[in-house]
Order: structure tokens, then C-alpha cells, then sequence
């Protein structure tokens, strides 16, 4: 059995017996497997977060009648503030690795990947780090004041 | 090949006959693509309550526009489809002899997100034929706990010249 050499600089490492490739020489990481676990326990926690976020302001609360006082009234509560950012990081992380996924699937050429990568890592962090600005630094005084 | 004859075009891909496990694929990333996008512009609008609150009102008229009423149906079949889906992908996942039945998982998944969407698009379609908004009742209740405390502090009003 005569093993097949990755040529230089390939993301594959050696064919493996009976198919599929080894992990490429001297980059092993288990990121990918990490990855993998943490879409589904986000996902499964997404459930909870997503749902009753969604059944809460559409059907209990209606959004005919959103105003920015109701959500800062229920923002005056750490607990609901605490929801938020789980809420916010775990959609915002799920949502990066899902589209790191589509763009590794439709996007081939690696220069194009890295470049389109960075355009959506870059927008999707900077939303996460605008939201959870607001929820961190929500003083009640200070919503007050800006008024 | 198969494989080969998908990645020619969008017809072959869409005549692909990959059956439930190609088309609950198609419809998780495209579910999930759509929630991503709604999500970078719902919560950098949501940022702007804190400092910007006129600015959020303006948001919201938008939110309150008819066209919107039937985006927020379509967000919430996403999120129903993509967190039913995603629990048979995870069942699927764990308990691998849940794989003999995936195509039944997979009509499961659907219709049970179908049967949820039955009344919760009632719900937020009926005050377009003239029924009530969702959360009315809640909402009466809420604006008479205001005017019931606003009388204490008039009168402080009225004293200072």
C-alpha cells in the first residue's frame, strides 16, 4: 500500500485507508470538532432563548405596541438584561460559525474566501460588540438623561 | 455523476432529486442566512433605545408598516423551522439509530412547524382583516396604570408658577 504525499502547503494531510484525508501535518487543532459541539449546544439553547423572545414581543406583547419606554422598562431588570446578552452572543456566535460554513461551501478560491470571511466576521462582531454595548453600559440614569 | 450534474447550474441543482435530506438542508442555511441578517439589523436598532431613543421610535414605525407584519411571519417560521430542524439534526446526531427513520424525522420537523405556524400567523395576520392586535388587552391595562398615577404629580405642576 503506497501512501499518497500532500503536496506542499495543501489543507489535506496523507489519503487515509478506505478514503478521506488525515489531518494536515504540523496545524492539528481540534477547532473543527469544537465547532461542531458547540452548534449543537448552542443551538439547543438557542431553542429556549429564540422562542420565547420571539412568542413574548410578538404575540404577548405585540409589536404595535413596542416604544422604546417598554423596552427600557424591562431592561431595568438585571435578569432580562442577563437574557439579552445570552440571548445576543449565543445567536451572534451560532450565526458566525453558520456562515463560516456557507462561505467555505460557495466561495472556493482562498484569496476571495479570506477577503469575504473578513467583511462578514468584521460586521457580524462589530454588531455583537454595538449590542452588547448597550446592554452592558444600560443605566436607568443615564436612559433618563438622554431623553 | 450526480454531484457533477448539481454543481452545473441552479436548474440541475433545483431538479437534483435529493429528496428530504437535500431539501431540509436547503431550507436550514436558507432559514438560518435569513434569521443571520435579521439578526445584525435587529439588535444593532435595539442598540440605539439607550442613547438614541427617537431614533428606535422611527424603527419601530417601520417594524408597525403592513409589508413588516409579513416579514416578522417569515422570521418566526424561520426560527420555528430552524429549531425543530436542528433538534433532528441533533437527535440524529446522538442516537444514530434515529438515522433508519430521517426521512420521517425530516416530515416531522416540517409539519410540526407548519402546525405551529397555524395559529401564530392568525395571531399576527387577523388585525389586517380588522380583528384584534395580539397583546391588547395587555396593552389597555398598561396605559391605564399610567393615567392612574399621573394625577398624583399634577398638582405638583400646577402649584409652581
Amino acid at each position: 500500500m503506497s501512501t499518497v504525499i500532500a503536496p506542499a502547503g495543501s489543507a489535506r494531510g496523507q489519503a487515509r485507508r478506505g478514503g478521506g484525508y488525515e489531518q494536515p501535518q504540523g496545524r492539528r487543532s481540534n477547532f473543527e470538532l469544537y465547532s461542531w459541539f458547540f452548534m449543537r449546544l448552542s443551538g439547543l439553547i438557542l431553542i429556549f432563548l429564540s422562542l420565547y423572545h420571539l412568542v413574548w414581543w410578538n404575540l404577548i406583547v405585540g409589536v404595535e405596541h413596542l416604544s422604546a419606554d417598554l423596552v427600557r422598562e424591562r431592561w431595568q431588570n438585571p435578569f432580562w438584561r442577563f437574557y439579552n446578552v445570552a440571548l445576543l452572543l449565543f445567536a451572534m456566535l451560532h450565526g458566525l460559525n453558520g456562515l463560516r460554513y456557507s462561505i467555505e461551501d460557495y466561495v472556493r478560491k482562498p484569496g476571495a474566501q479570506v477577503a469575504v470571511k473578513a467583511v462578514a466576521y468584521t460586521l457580524i462582531l462589530t454588531s455583537m460588540a454595538i449590542g452588547a454595548f448597550a446592554l452592558f453600559t444600560y443605566n436607568p440614569a443615564v436612559a433618563a438623561a438622554a431623553r | 455523476m450526480a454531484i457533477v450534474d448539481r454543481a452545473k447550474s441552479l436548474s440541475a441543482a433545483l431538479t437534483y432529486r435529493g429528496r428530504e435530506g437535500m431539501w431540509t438542508w436547503i431550507l436550514h442555511r436558507a432559514t438560518g442566512l435569513g434569521i443571520l441578517l435579521f439578526l445584525i439589523i435587529h439588535v444593532v436598532e435595539t442598540a440605539t433605545v439607550i442613547y438614541w431613543p427617537q431614533l428606535y421610535e422611527g424603527f419601530l414605525d417601520t417594524y408597525k408598516s403592513a409589508f413588516f407584519r409579513f416579514a416578522e411571519v417569515l422570521i418566526f417560521f424561520s426560527v420555528v423551522y430552524h429549531a425543530l430542524n436542528g433538534t433532528r439534526i441533533i437527535v440524529q446526531d446522538f442516537w444514530p439509530l434515529a438515522m433508519r427513520r430521517q426521512r420521517q424525522l425530516a416530515w416531522a420537523a416540517g409539519g410540526l412547524t407548519v402546525l405551529a405556524m397555524i395559529p401564530i400567523t392568525f395571531l399576527m395576520i387577523r388585525p389586517l382583516l380588522g380583528g384584534p392586535e395580539p397583546g391588547e388587552e395587555r396593552h389597555r391595562q398598561r396605559i391605564e396604570r399610567q393615567q392612574a398615577t399621573v394625577p398624583a404629580t399634577t398638582p405638583v405642576v400646577q402649584v409652581t408658577p
